[in-house]
């Protein structure tokens, strides 16, 4: 393993401008970090050589923590450390008026009392956590995300803790290792609080192998008709029913940005190769994209920091752009007078018909639009989408992604299929298409992310996103945030795309909104305290079936 | 001339042949859905897959790349051949954020 520190921001002029500025231009950059690697006392090494150990954070040891990562707590998080957000959390912890083992009991008894009704979680490590947080507190101080317990999506790997992915295929797995984002995350002080429920092998939403929905949208806790989002389900619910501090999922099709629109969560599906995927299992090797579900712009922010960056493992996360200070993108600058300002000068684009209409949604949108409109250093624009968006995001071009699914199955698809369960049927249709029509399929990604960094790119910085499929194909960043609720109290969001590795500019957003609107500080009441048991009786009753069909699996598969 | 399109029957047998020629039995499906398992019944895969055949497959196979800007159509074919290699990862090819874009 290298012992070569990745520069810290400070080396590489962050504050002036986002990162897609500073990246367009090759030789530029390469002189920037040539520059960084020189004042870091790394001359001679190559910019390409980032790789540090897995579970070492990008940023270089024994640089202070960042102040912005930190907040003052609201008076509701003061009341109840379960309203804290990581950044209120962290300020108490790091001046001594919060232990971490006092944070993780505040929610072992909120998962007591109501994870019965949530079902958010397949696994609660309750002694592990509350030892963690003796550790943590007798270990020196990490920074912002010390003590901080956290919701782990079933699909990442946790050393000799089971994990499942809601599958037969891994009911019995605990892998050797963990995954590089969450050895990262514990590294920099975090608790692994438990596993989180999702679809199985990340299709759906989250239900039992069988198909049987498990988890409910904790907005509407007594009617599992309500979709919660994605996979990553189990995490978002946890998280928005304060259940932990913030937490991880994994993004295929929309599984970090659907689930957190559902639960007013802000949720961050970073650029192909920001995060490693080492120790996470695929779903599709090329769409797959970890990231968190926060609370807030800051929160995920602080999350992605302490899993981003090169990875030996994952040479998907080798010689890439550096990782900006997205902790200060995520801190709202303001100007005279108290308004708000974006961080960097960005022009946000709107897709024909994106405001239009008189449903709620669109309601909220506009509303959204006027609010970032009066932004110092902003500028809504309308723009045009390439004419083959369509065609090159449809359901064709996205089925390409599935023999990704089926050959790294294919021992358990020749074994036995019933391990599949309710998600066969995509395992076989990857099986089915053939080598010419992969190979297409690929041709058109560089075609698609030619046309949108050239023709869309050129008329904005960031864009709002109608469905997650197109920078889902062609691994392009987005972050998902809560615009407003419906009369009926649910949750609606909005996603801003990025450009290549441009988290920061996404962020910057992101935080100046919420800076100027309270929808992210919202939380869902408590829920009936419910036994298991005795809500699957009374959920069956209230949605007819809770087991989902092949056919509707099929329909909502990432 | 376009050739006949296969029947349903005729596709039944290829997607059977070519799943067992991979080692996959789809004679382990149940006659009906499977409740313990949630495993779909044959009928129901068999009639999926179809639909999968027919339309992303068939789609995809006719795409046809576009030949560069300007380029002649009688030589279109030979010259979209040129231009979009596979790109499986295409956001972390250097072009995705060095190339100069449009302002």
């Amino acid at each position: 393993m290298s012992e070569l520190a990745f520069p810290s921001d400070a080396d590489i002029e962050v504050d002036d401008e986002p990162i897609r500025d500073r990246i367009v231009d090759r030789r530029r950059f390469l002189g920037r970090m040539a520059a960084a690697v020189a004042s870091a006392g790394m001359a001679g090494a190559a910019p390409s050589l980032f790789g540090a150990a897995a579970a070492a954070p990008h940023q270089a040891p024994g640089v202070p923590p960042d102040p912005d990562a930190y907040a003052t707590p609201r008076p509701e998080a003061l009341a109840d450390p379960t309203e804290l957000t990581i950044a209120e959390a962290a300020t108490l912890i790091r001046d001594g008026q919060l232990t971490p083992l006092e944070l993780v009991e505040a929610y072992l008894a909120r998962i007591a009392a109501f994870d019965g009704t949530y079902q958010a979680w397949n696994l609660v490590l309750a002694e592990e956590a509350r030892a963690a947080a003796v550790a943590v507190a007798a270990g020196p101080y990490l920074g912002p995300l010390h003590g901080i317990p956290l919701a782990i999506k079933d699909n990442y790997f946790t050393a000799g803790v089971p994990t499942t992915a809601n599958s037969f295929i891994f009911e019995d797995f605990r892998p050797p290792f963990d995954a590089t984002a969450v050895a990262r995350l514990e590294a920099a002080g975090a608790i692994t609080l438990g596993k989180t429920q999702m679809g199985p092998l990340a299709t759906s939403r989250a239900t039992t192998p069988a198909g049987v929905i498990t988890t409910v949208n904790a907005w509407t806790p007594t009617d599992p008709s309500v979709n919660p989002g994605g996979s990553s389900t189990g995490t978002a619910t946890a998280v928005a029913g304060r259940c932990a501090t913030s937490g991880i999922g994994t993004q295929t099709g929309g599984s970090i940005t659907g689930p957190s629109n559902a639960q007013a969560l802000t949720g961050l599906k970073p650029t192909m190769g920001r995060v490693s995927l080492s120790g996470i299992i695929p779903l599709t090797y090329t769409r797959d994209h970890p990231g968190p579900l926060a609370r807030d712009a800051k929160d995920a922010a602080i999350m992605l920091t302490a899993m981003a960056g090169p990875d030996p493992a994952d040479f998907r996360t080798q010689g890439l752009p550096p990782v900006p200070n997205l902790v200060r993108a995520a801190t709202p600058t303001f100007q005279g007078g108290g308004r708000v300002r974006l961080r960097f000068p960005t022009r946000i684009g709107i897709l024909p018909g994106y405001t239009a209409g008189t449903s709620e949604t669109a309601g909220a949108r506009r509303a959204m639009a006027e609010t970032l409109a009066g932004f110092g250093r902003a500028t809504v624009v309308d723009v045009t989408p390439p004419p083959e968006l369509d065609a090159l995001t449809g359901t064709a071009f996205n089925n390409v992604r599935l023999p990704e699914r089926s050959e790294p199955f294919m021992p358990f698809l020749r074994q036995d299929l019933r391990l599949f369960g309710v998600s066969l049927t995509s395992w076989l249709q990857g099986a089915l298409l053939g080598a010419n029509e992969y190979i297409t399929g690929q041709r058109a990604k560089l075609l698609l992310l030619e046309r949108v960094l050239d023709d869309l790119f050129s008329q904005c910085d960031v864009v709002v996103q109608t469905g997650p499929v197109p920078f889902d194909i062609i691994g392009l960043p987005e972050i998902a945030f809560p615009i407003g609720f419906s009369a009926a109290g649910v949750p609606i969001g909005a996603i801003l795309g990025g450009q290549p590795y441009a988290e920061d500019s996404l962020l910057a957003v992101v935080a100046a909104y919420q800076a100027a609107t309270t929808w992210h500080l919202r939380r869902p009441p408590d829920p009936p305290a419910v036994a298991p048991a005795t809500l699957g009786v009374a959920a069956a009753g209230t949605t007819g079936s809770r087991q989902l069909t092949a056919e509707e699996v099929v329909e909502q598969m990432q | 001339m376009a050739p006949v399109p296969p029947t349903d029957t005729e596709l039944d047998t290829m997607i059977r042949a070519r799943l067992a020629l991979i080692g996959i039995d789809l004679d382990q499906l149940p006659g009906t859905t499977d409740p313990t398992t949630g495993t779909p019944s044959l009928t129901s895969v068999l009639s999926s897959l179809r639909s999968f055949v027919r339309g992303s497959v068939a789609t995809l196979a006719a795409f046809q790349l576009p030949a560069p800007a300007g380029t002649p159509g009688e030589d279109a074919a030979e010259l979209s051949q040129q231009v979009f290699p596979p790109a499986l990862y295409p956001s972390i090819t250097i072009g995705a954020w060095t190339k100069p874009r449009p302002a």
